[in-house]
């Protein structure tokens, strides 16, 4: 979440195009990751 | 309105500039205020979200954040068009790219959101959460990333005839202004309220049920 915050704060303060780009790849990325993590668990789906 | 095709340029890759496709002002001021109110929609189902955590209390579960992450993503594009809209600096190869970049987002949205549908979708699953107008929020979740790529869809079909003008009135500038700062508010927002409710720890439990930094400086 902190990631997305800077990436937003740079966009606002119109910083350089590839560090906005790197930093929304890494927050996506990292959201990825955090649902890599908290996906443990097979779908039960016996209707 | 001023005609716009002019200004507007693409870089090829030496870096060149060629004069692009005439743009049709009506549908380019559209566009703008299409991605004002797009920001402005998430900001109402993020601070929504919020009256359910807050006024509900209710915990949002690892899932339901991981949606909010991917709706700032989707976001955080759309706000970097109206800035450069707002900027004057706003080309159609930047517009295409920030909408490449919504869509990437919210399809990730839509994976954490169905695979929490998926998790409740057996008859007599009560569902996690209480329902918002007969549904779940993370079935509202996906379908607001489904509206995203959809509306991203058609802005990217239609990028030869507009790309976003910002307006020169200045209170309709304020107004575009407003909803930015108004989404980097929620932004704080949210960071706050992870913050709080994870505590001193990497993760969220699965099934929250207090605010652990609270719990752990003994004040909750």
């Amino acid at each position: 979440m902190v990631v997305l915050l800077v990436a937003a704060i740079a966009v606002y303060r119109d910083q350089n195009t590839l560090r906005i780009l790197a930093l929304w790849v890494v927050a996506l990325v990292l959201s990825m990751l955090l649902f890599n993590y908290h996906v443990t668990s097979s779908l039960d789906l016996s209707f | 309105m001023t005609d716009v095709s002019a200004e507007i340029t693409s870089e090829d890759a030496s870096g060149a500039t060629a004069p692009e496709p005439p743009t049709n002002p009506l549908l380019s001021s559209f566009a703008f205020w299409g991605f004002v109110v797009f920001i402005l929609a998430y900001c109402g189902t993020l601070l929504g979200a919020f009256a359910v955590q807050l006024v509900g209390g209710e915990f949002p579960c690892p899932l339901c954040m991981l949606q909010r992450y991917a709706m700032i993503l989707a976001t955080i594009p759309a706000m970097w068009i109206v800035l450069e809209a707002l900027r004057g600096t706003l080309t159609r190869g930047r517009y295409v790219r920030s909408i490449g970049m919504s869509i990437v987002a919210a399809c990730a949205g839509s994976v954490f959101a169905t695979r929490q549908i998926l998790l409740h979708i057996l008859p007599g699953d009560p569902g996690y959460g209480s329902a918002v107008l007969g549904l779940h929020l993370y079935t509202w979740a996906l379908i607001t990333f489904q509206i995203v790529i959809v509306f991203c869809g058609v802005m990217a079909l239609l990028n030869r005839h507009a790309v976003p003008v910002a307006p020169s009135g200045s209170v309709a500038r304020l107004a575009a202004k407003a909803v930015v700062w108004l989404f980097l508010g929620v932004i704080v927002a949210n960071v706050v309220a992870i913050i709080v409710l994870e505590g001193v720890a990497w993760v969220l439990p699965d099934n929250p049920t207090q605010y652990n930094l609270l719990t752990q400086l003994g004040i909750g």
